[in-house]
């Protein structure tokens, strides 16, 4: 294997850039900063990035199918709230957490049916829900104060350990090791990749385009509607607002991760990374110091940068696989290189002819509503 | 996003016990009671604020001995208001004036660290890491005003003591709270509900002969400070049976929305006598939907009296020109000296300081604006920045 | 869009007005007047017609630039930063001694400057438009905050500005912004329909891939919708720094969402290729409706967000329904040709 194939192989491992821009990220506030790389600082970090990690996830789904789900922030809080208000009025731990999950089912329910058995705009719809939630915690919270749950075992959902790692984290990465599973190796993890990319011709190849659409904010639902649980046991109280904005961070770290809007690419894991990166980026600037005034500016300059070499990196690996295939193309036929390639965004440039951001959204059709 | 207003009409019960605690704690030093006098929960108007004033005492040997205490040791503090406003910006200037005096004085040093979230979105969780942040980094002292819940606040204040970082609160409705619960050393602001709300409601009812019909804009529904002065206004209605609110709606805290919130209600209500403005921006709002319905702000006799609540350079300088009644002046000067006087007196001489310090809060009208006016501007040119 | 209604073969006038594709959104409108007209009598009136026209001009000039974004398959989150930073640049050039008519321009201009940044973004640094856009939103709104310290502007209100910013009325209800507002979207109908721009945008926006192959110049249709998003938003932030006479560095936040909002409501599509001007006028007239009924009806401001919420979901189902009954007449349509 020729050096210049083993660097086309390493930079074609899928989320590689976004992985080594959060690498790059840690090594700096390290030396930044004596206070970075503690126990308790990785731990907070990782405990507080959870819910946003778990919304991206969720949202990996709807966005390869072509969607978008504004809601999840909301649901997050309104389930929270249904969580602590169920075991306040004197019901069991796991009631509380079947009340939480429940309201994200519900808000799944509806999203599906509007979006897809009514085949109305995804933005609008979610949009609207968003509204509705936000506005049914706060009628909920101007009712009651809602804080101070005393059940141990809830509270230790977030706040105990297991083999030293903070159960929060253990839930989360099995519940996001699950949906990488099923989004890559099942069917139905093929189906959506498939409407995502081309919903007429999964639509022709018998895929239900209506199930898909239904099933993936149903998906997303539940998993806000289990962030809010996680949320609930986290801040044991809730108040008006709660998950305002999670939505944009949830979004924003599934497109760092390399995820187009148009849909029909993503992994959960590029997701995980794009939410770390995040927020990393913005505790890593807390912790060097620097005036919140410059987050907004500093983080958007980052996310520019960071997307940009992703790209810059995809450009890379396009030229050089067609080189070596012009030039080797027997070696590498039936390679590990090929599937990879195949899995990674680099493959999707070179059909791109057009410029990538002019990419993002490609032929319309009904059933990809938004 | 965050204001309030009042004067001293209603003093509760948490007032007189902080004026107490107060004495106590000047115990330690009594002369340094009568230098710091601004600094007292009922002194604010006392001294001048700003300019290149020490404070000295008229006892040098007092001084010298505090500065030998002090030893030129070094504070770092953070402060961290929910949002970057003139309001806050007020504050932060009148803690610098403080600052210099005290450094001047006793050669103390301080390193200032502020930090505002931007209010796009995440502005909560970002303040908790903010404090977090600063716990890790072993700050002296940081200083916080927060839309976060209590229960998550109290949480991230308990671990930030335990590490020995101490917490102050300023601006913050902990009148809500039992003081027990709050892990904080001191809460230096005002009363929202006595110091502002029911100041607002009464004024109100005074300047319309206790009879009137009253539109309300509020802010945002659930937030702690509405509340607070929410029931300090129903008290003033309760008690001047002749005032009827007869519309409210959402302004968020907000000027355009204000407005647009105003002139919808003047549509259904045109022969209102008052508006109470939860802030003053909304306030300043609500007095350009009058003009733009072509009705007659109060000129002493007659016309809309609006009302709001902040105590804002700008605010001022509108109730001047004849474009707002009134506002209630929540202190931001008194606050900002105060609470770096309660951090002096606390971290660095070790005396202890009430749990709750009230400054005064005072109605601003046409009468009083120009003494009001000249207190904050005298305090906007600190000797220093920190 | 218009050639379905075109094709449209139903015959009678109820027909061609539910063929119109914001036919379900109209609908809400009639429905909301008349029920809140019953309900509150002071709601038909002149007055709060007035109120309404200039309450809804933000939101209408932000969502027409948004329809152009759209249409190229692009979204533009920035337009809200980008209003407030425009707003601050004008401010700030009229306290700094420039006349007004320069201070104004100087506002405009700027925002068509950071719509041009965007533009660039996406094209040449290939970056996303959610993700680009975003990050102007954050760059824009840190910048606006840096440079007031989180002290407003005031004192930059020229008496001239009352009358530009509609503060003041000579004209009785038909102020200056309402009157830019006619002229901006007369504006983005005669670019949408009868330039080269226009045609190449939904081009560009319903396919890409065949725009460029057959010889579009598709960054330069993307840099150009950008920059009239930009100019825009720009243009909304100088009217807004005028009606409230003061810049706070909060001015403009949460608009990108109405903005969006409104251009979808009048059937514009992220998908692109969809969206016309009037189309985005009808979405800031259901947007501004429902916040002025829901003002004077007196609804509580706890349970504000779940109405606003409800009335959007029926907005979209009113549209669906009339787009079903579309579909159906069509279809009948074509079994009684077959026949």
């Amino acid at each position: 294997m020729s050096a210049r194939e083993r660097l086309v192989r390493i930079a074609s491992i899928d989320g590689l850039p976004i992985a080594a821009a959060l690498v790059a990220a840690a090594v700096f506030f390290t030396a930044a900063s004596p206070f970075f790389l503690t126990g308790e600082n990785i731990r907070n970090l990782l405990i507080q990035s959870v819910f946003v990690i778990l919304l991206a996830a969720g949202m990996t789904y709807v966005l390869i199918v072509g969607g978008i789900d504004l809601s999840v922030g909301s649901t997050t809080g309104l389930s929270a709230a249904m969580t602590l208000m169920t075991i306040m009025n004197g019901a069991p731990w796991p009631v509380g957490i079947l009340a939480g999950i429940g309201t994200g089912v519900v808000v799944g329910v509806i999203n599906g049916f509007f979006i897809a058995i009514l085949q109305i705009n995804a933005f609008i719809v979610t949009l609207a829900t968003l509204s509705i939630g936000a506005g049914a915690l706060q009628v909920i919270t101007s009712g009651t104060q809602l804080t101070g749950v005393d059940s141990e075992t809830f509270l230790a959902l977030t706040k105990g350990n297991i083999l030293g790692i903070p159960t929060g984290l253990v839930i989360t990465l099995v519940i996001i090791a699950l949906l990488e599973w099923v989004l890559l190796a099942t069917p139905y993890g093929r189906s959506l990749f498939a409407v995502g990319t081309n919903p007429q011709a999964a639509f022709l190849a018998g895929t239900s385009i209506r199930r898909a659409n239904f099933s993936v904010y149903l998906l997303s639902g539940v998993i806000a509607g289990a962030a809010g649980v996680l949320l609930a046991s986290h801040l044991n109280s809730v108040q008006p607002g709660l998950g305002q904005g999670y939505e944009l961070s949830a979004i924003a770290a599934a497109v760092l991760g390399g995820i187009a809007l148009s849909g029909g690419r993503g992994s959960v894991w590029r997701s995980l990374i794009g939410a770390l990166f995040l927020a990393t980026l913005s505790q890593g600037l807390q912790l060097v110091g620097v005036d919140p005034l410059w987050f907004n500016i500093v983080t958007g300059a980052s996310i520019v940068i960071a997307v940009a070499f992703d790209r810059a990196t995809q450009h890379f690996i396009a030229g050089q696989l067609r080189s070596l295939a012009r030039k080797q193309s027997h070696d590498i036929s039936g390679g590990g290189l090929e599937a990879e390639a195949l899995r990674s965004p680099a493959a999707a440039a070179p059909i791109e002819v057009q410029p990538a951001g002019a990419g993002n959204h490609e032929i319309t059709s009904g059933a990809r509503n938004i | 996003m965050i204001r309030s207003k009042a004067s001293d009409q209603q003093p509760s019960r948490r007032n007189l016990l902080s004026s107490a605690g107060l004495g106590l704690g000047a115990l330690a030093g009594a002369s340094l009671l009568s230098a710091c006098s601004t600094v007292t929960p009922t002194g604010g108007a006392a001294a001048p604020a700003g300019g290149a004033g020490s404070a000295g005492t008229n006892n040098p040997a007092y001084d010298s001995a505090i500065k030998s205490l002090v030893n030129g040791r070094t504070v770092q503090l953070g402060w961290t208001p929910p949002i970057l406003s003139e309001m806050f910006n007020q504050m932060e200037k009148a803690a610098f004036g403080r600052m210099a005096e005290l450094e001047q004085t006793y050669g103390i040093n301080w390193k200032w660290e502020r930090s505002a979230p931007t209010g796009n979105f995440d502005a909560v969780e970002q303040q908790v890491s903010i404090v977090r942040g600063w716990t890790a980094r072993k700050f002296d002292a940081v200083l916080v005003c927060t839309g976060a819940n209590f229960a998550t606040m109290q949480d991230v204040y308990r671990q930030a003591s335990s590490s020995g970082t101490r917490v102050f609160q300023f601006n913050q409705p902990v009148e809500l709270y039992d003081e027990e619960k709050i892990n904080t050393v001191s809460n230096i602001g005002y009363d929202n509900r006595w110091q502002s709300g029911y100041l607002a409601g009464t004024f109100i009812a005074k300047t319309l002969g206790g009879k009137g019909k009253i539109i309300q804009i509020m802010g945002p529904s659930g937030s702690d400070w509405s509340k607070a002065r929410q029931i300090g206004f129903e008290k003033a209605l309760r008690e001047n049976p002749g005032l009827e609110v007869v519309g409210s709606a959402d302004g968020g805290y907000l000027r355009d929305k204000g407005l647009n919130a105003a002139q919808d209600l003047l549509t259904r209500n045109r022969d209102i006598n008052a508006i109470y403005g939860e802030n003053e921006d909304m306030a300043l709002g609500a007095s350009q939907a009058v003009d733009a319905a072509g009705l007659k702000q109060w000129d002493g006799q007659q016309g809309v009296v609006i009302i709001g609540a902040d105590g804002l350079l700008s605010g001022m300088e509108s109730i001047a020109a004849g474009k707002l009644t009134a506002t209630v002046d929540v202190g931001s000067v008194d606050q900002g000296r105060s609470f770096i006087d309660a951090v002096f007196r606390s971290v660095v001489l070790g005396e202890t300081v009430a749990k709750t310090i009230e400054v005064p809060t005072r109605v601003v009208t046409k009468d009083n604006v120009a003494a009001a006016k000249a207190y904050i501007e005298g305090a906007m040119r600190p000797a220093k920045s920190y | 869009m218009s050639t379905s209604s075109v094709i449209g073969i139903s015959s009678t006038r109820w027909g061609k007005v539910l063929q119109n594709p914001s036919a379900g959104a109209l609908l809400l409108v009639g429905v909301l007047v008349i029920s809140m007209s019953i309900a509150f009598p002071t709601f038909p009136s002149a007055i709060n017609a007035g109120n309404v026209a200039n309450q809804m001009v933000f939101v209408l000039l932000l969502a027409l630039g948004m329809t152009v974004v759209l249409i190229t398959g692009g979204i533009d989150l920035s337009v809200g930063s980008i209003m407030g930073l425009s707003a601050g640049v004008g401010a700030y050039s009229i306290n700094s001694g420039a006349p007004l008519i320069l201070g104004l321009l100087a506002a405009v201009g700027a925002g068509a400057v950071l719509g041009l940044a965007n533009g660039l973004m996406i094209t040449r640094l290939g970056l996303p438009d959610f993700i680009a856009t975003l990050a102007m939103l954050g760059i824009a709104r840190g910048l606006l905050f840096l440079w007031t310290n989180g002290v407003p502007f005031i004192g930059y209100m020229l008496p001239e500005y009352y009358v530009i910013s509609g503060l003041e009325r000579p004209f009785g209800f038909i102020t200056v912004p309402i009157i830019i507002a006619a002229v901006a979207v007369l504006a983005i109908i005669f670019v949408l329909r009868k330039t080269s721009f226009g045609r190449h945008a939904y081009g560009v926006g319903s396919n890409p891939h065949a725009a460029l192959l057959s010889g579009v110049p598709v960054d330069r249709v993307k840099i150009t919708a950008y920059v009239i998003s930009g100019l825009m938003a720009g243009l909304t932030g100088m009217l807004m720094a005028g009606r409230t006479t003061t810049v706070a560095p909060t001015m403009g936040l949460g608009y990108e969402i109405a903005a969006i909002a409104a251009a979808i409501i009048g059937g514009a599509a992220l998908t692109g290729g969809r969206g016309h001007a009037l189309g985005a006028v009808l979405g800031a007239l259901v947007l501004s409706i429902t916040a002025n009924a829901i003002n004077i009806a007196g609804v509580s401001s706890t349970w504000q967000q779940v109405v606003t919420g409800s009335v959007l979901l029926l907005a979209v189902v009113f549209d669906r329904a009339s787009a079903l009954l579309r579909e159906r007449s069509t279809r009948s349509a074509g079994r009684l040709a077959v026949t």
